[in-house]
């Protein structure tokens, strides 16, 4: 047996260059495609019509009615839409995990296809029901206008339902039985259990979800642009000033006004978040609901009945792509796929490869810096970390603009990304970097850090520790973070609306012109196609996972 | 090779973790870092690993400083208690792990790995994956792969304290062997002072981030240095010198102790007389290999032991001595 030396010292500087080079990178882009075009929109907030420098554009907007109306709508949709996607939300995560209800797995599939889809789908399957051509509209020969505040509504809480489903449900999980069964043994009622016991565990899971549903339904567009109608709220006043008045500077200060409420919406749910999620006891004994009839049976019932309007919704979408003549003509037929108009499917295949470079890029970065922070002191992490969450609160439709200022300058050299896939690739994965940024952090600390040390006594280098433990280790949040990247860019709306251009367009965009133009099936066979691809994506991702999780 | 930690200190925030810390080791030593949890002891041993660095003082192996090199390149063995095997390696593959790093040739690596296959005797299992394998089994590979570098040194953190008792006597006595016969230097952190007896050549018990002494098993035993010692090593009767004057007045004969010193009696050391009095038996606990026996005495409660089982009975008269070179006295503190 001869010694066998340690690598030699020299190599400690690799190590430092690997890491130094791990996270500047990220920053960098975080620098340019982020920090860089926020800080243009609000130069460009504050540049007056004569060139000059001043609050007075924000002083226009403020005297204007039009603002204050949209201000008001978007606050009084906000909040409604919060109060009823809470309520439901709380009803179907109930039935899931606190009830024994049949095809529990099917209601979260159920509530979750509206994250499958565009978010113009909503508006498209509210139509075709409730439209002026929709089926119960003609069936019923009522007079119903859903174009406006309940279309809107209702679009909106489909859409944020599945998020507020997500994190009700991850706080009813984290239930420890032992507390209920001494409830039980002390002759606590089932009600009581649920208000003294139930209540004050979730309560910042639902505060949690409700800051989430208030900015993801404050910051949409896409249902708003399809069935909001006249009902004018604050994201498409600010596609009307940029868009219908090319008033770019307008537009920048509507974006700003609407940072405000997102950005304390945000702060207020990340609060939320860790006072429910920091303190999980690793000894809890998971909870198993039995079935108690009077309460499961009423249960499953209202759970199912919240379940089947976003299968309706998507359905009839999907039903209606293939109908001849919505509602007169039932035949079925495929004339609504020979989309002509707008580019034809070329934006679809577009979308296609800008979700793949969307979640390549993202996923690297996102891991590069991850790993990075996980070894740098805490000083320094934390207002990384911080930076790191604000995208997140950036209305997709702001970052849009931004990225016009910042990039559509041919006097600097990014100018040359003005107008490519690249760019909207970029976009995207700045638009869902902090989503992405959390997994891949959560994904980072389930990786045991003896499994690291172990590597490094052995005489791992950071780049192999990277590939022969990290990776490894990690693989199935860096598919979910990739596919979460891919499937977001592949419907998302409000970021590249205004990036896309008569070459490069996105799916998203082409439905939504072709929704305008008044060929509402041709939208629906569109959305039909973008679905599928994110679908085929969602069961790519659950087999990879499936791959991954047999070897542990 | 000789180990030496001269000095060390160590702060996270407020809280002193090691407060100047000093001892040596040479091979093939097994030494012990014995103490309760907090007491600084697997900080100690990430600082030795390279895995975190001293605020102060210096860690030399042989003639080269080793306190500023990272755990990389000082190349030494560990092993943790949860297993740590790289769960996307086989088992081959996990103890060759550190010398294709080195890049050694794959033949040279084939050969090692085979040879430490056979003496943790799991040749059969080279091919399975960590997740397929026994607590024990994992932990025997985690041993092979740290020491199939031939590290100067072999660090154990608590590596047996996931298991349960059955697999956790026998990978003791695994332990030891593969130490012994590998001639090794090595540190295994415990909180379990019969592994610590059992194993170590000599034992460091840690206070509080301080030495409270180091020595062989036996003289931490029969001779502890303070109090603390005398009761983490095991059960003892302490009593003050007043009490001892009083009623054992003859454990003083030809021992001058300072004032504030304490005297400590292992249990087995008081001999228990039936028939005569001095004592009244309280309870008896049987614990198989032996009987232990709590004593109301005029100084105060004793605890006894006697080998088996006892024909005691609580509320039974005994008479108890305790030979003079059987008791140590120990600092307060």
């Amino acid at each position: 047996m001869s010694a066998t030396a340690a690598p030699a010292r020299r190599e400690f500087d690799t190590d430092k260059l690997f890491l130094g080079f791990c996270l500047i990178v990220p920053l960098a882009a975080l620098a340019i495609f982020f920090a860089y075009p926020l800080l243009t929109v609000v130069m460009r907030s504050l540049t007056e019509s004569d060139g000059g420098i001043g609050l007075g554009n924000y002083v226009r907007i403020l005297h204007a009615p039009s603002f204050w109306r949209a201000t008001f709508n978007s606050l009084v949709m906000s909040l409604s839409t919060t109060a009823a996607v809470l309520i439901c939300g709380l009803v179907v995560a109930y039935a899931v995990h606190r009830c024994r209800v049949p095809g529990r797995a099917l209601l979260i599939g159920a509530v979750s296809l509206p994250l499958l889809a565009p978010s113009l789908v909503q508006g498209l399957g509210l139509i075709f029901l409730l439209g002026r051509n929709g089926i119960i509209t003609k069936t019923t020969g009522l007079d119903i206008n859903i174009y406006g505040f309940w279309g809107l509504l209702i679009a909106n809480g489909l859409y944020a339902l599945p998020q507020a489903v997500l994190i009700i449900g991850a706080a009813l999980r984290a239930a420890d039985a032992r507390i209920y069964e001494a409830a039980e043994i002390l002759g606590t009622s089932g009600f009581r259990k649920f208000i003294d016991i139930t209540v004050p565990n979730i309560k910042f899971g639902l505060l949690s979800a409700g800051f989430i549903v208030f900015t993801v339904t404050i910051t949409d567009f896409g249902n708003a642009a399809t069935i909001g109608g006249d009902y004018a709220i604050l994201a498409t006043e600010i596609y009307n000033q940029v868009v219908g008045q090319m008033n770019f500077n307008m537009g920048a200060v509507v974006g700003i006004l609407l940072l405000l409420p997102t950005v304390l919406s945000f702060y207020l749910e990340r609060v939320a978040s860790q006072r429910q999620f920091g303190s999980v006891s690793d000894s809890a004994v998971p909870l198993v609901p039995v079935f108690t009839p009077k309460r499961d049976v009423p249960m499953a019932f209202a759970a199912w009945l919240v379940a089947l309007l976003p299968i309706v919704t998507v359905a009839i979408v999907v039903f209606g792509s293939f109908v001849w003549l919505w509602p007169y003509r039932f035949d079925l037929t495929l004339r609504h796929y020979a989309v002509k108009v707008a580019g034809g499917y070329d934006p679809l295949w577009t979308t296609v490869q800008i979700s793949v470079v969307a979640g390549v890029i993202g996923s690297f970065m996102l891991f590069a810096l991850g790993f990075s922070l996980q070894r740098l002191p805490r000083h320094v992490v934390k207002p990384i970390y911080f930076i790191c969450l604000l995208p997140a609160a950036v209305p997709g439709l702001v970052l849009g603009l931004a990225y016009i200022f910042a990039f559509n300058v041919p006097s600097l050299p990014v100018y040359a990304l003005y107008g490519t896939a690249t760019l909207l690739a970029i976009c995207n994965v700045t638009h869902y970097w902090t989503q992405g940024f959390l997994t891949t952090m959560t994904g980072l600390r389930q990786v045991p850090p003896t499994l690291e040390e172990t590597a490094s006594c052995l005489g791992a280098g950071l780049p192999r520790l990277v590939r022969d433990v990290i990776v490894p280790s990690m693989a199935p949040t860096l598919v979910s973070v990739f596919f979460f990247m891919f499937m977001r860019s592949m419907v998302t709306l409000s970021a590249v609306i205004f990036l896309v251009t008569a070459s490069v367009s996105v799916a998203s965009v082409s439905i939504m012109r072709l929704d305008e133009a008044g060929f509402t099936s041709q939208a629906a066979a569109y959305a039909t196609c973008t679905m599928g691809i994110v679908v085929a994506a969602s069961a790519l991702m659950r087999v990879s996972l499936w791959v991954l999780s047999r070897k542990k | 090779m000789q180990l030496h930690l001269q000095n060390i200190t160590k702060e996270f925030g407020h809280v002193v973790a090691l407060d100047d810390v000093s001892f040596s080791a040479s091979a093939p030593e097994f030494i012990c870092l014995l103490g309760p949890s907090g007491c600084g002891k697997t900080t100690l041993l990430r600082l030795i690993a390279g895995l975190s660095t001293p605020d102060k003082g210096q860690l030399l192996l042989g003639d080269e400083d080793l306190t500023r090199i990272p755990a990389r390149q000082r190349g030494f063995g560990i092993v943790f208690q949860a297993y740590s095997l790289f769960p996307n390696m086989t088992v081959a593959q996990n103890i060759g792990y550190g010398l294709k790093i080195r890049g050694k040739p794959a033949a040279e690596i084939k050969e090692r790995v085979g040879q430490l296959l056979d003496l943790i005797r799991l040749p059969h299992l080279a091919d399975r994956y960590p997740y397929q394998l026994s607590g024990g089994q994992q932990q025997r590979v985690a041993l092979a792969r740290a020491v199939a570098v031939d590290p100067k040194l072999l660090l154990l953190d608590e590596p047996l304290s996931a298991l349960d008792a059955k697999v956790r006597n026998e990978l003791r006595a695994e332990i030891r062997e593969l130490q012994q016969r590998l001639g090794i230097l090595t540190i295994m952190v415990t909180h379990d002072q019969e592994e610590a007896l059992l194993l170590a050549d000599r034992v460091v018990c840690m206070k509080d981030g301080r030495i409270a002494q180091v020595g062989t098993p036996s003289e931490l035993y029969a001779t502890p240095a303070n109090r603390f010692v005398a009761d983490f090593m095991g059960v003892s009767n302490l009593m003050e010198q007043s009490v001892v004057r009083q009623w054992a007045g003859h454990l003083l004969n030809g021992h001058a102790p300072p004032a504030d010193y304490i005297a400590c009696i292992r249990p087995e050391d008081i001999a228990l007389r039936p028939g005569a009095t001095g004592a009244r038996v309280r309870e008896v606990h049987f614990l198989g290999n032996l009987s232990r026996i709590r004593l109301e005495w005029p100084g105060g409660m004793l605890v006894a032991e006697e080998a088996g089982r006892t024909s005691l009975v609580p509320g039974a008269e005994v008479g108890i001595e305790i030979a003079p070179h059987r008791c140590a006295w120990v600092a307060p503190q």
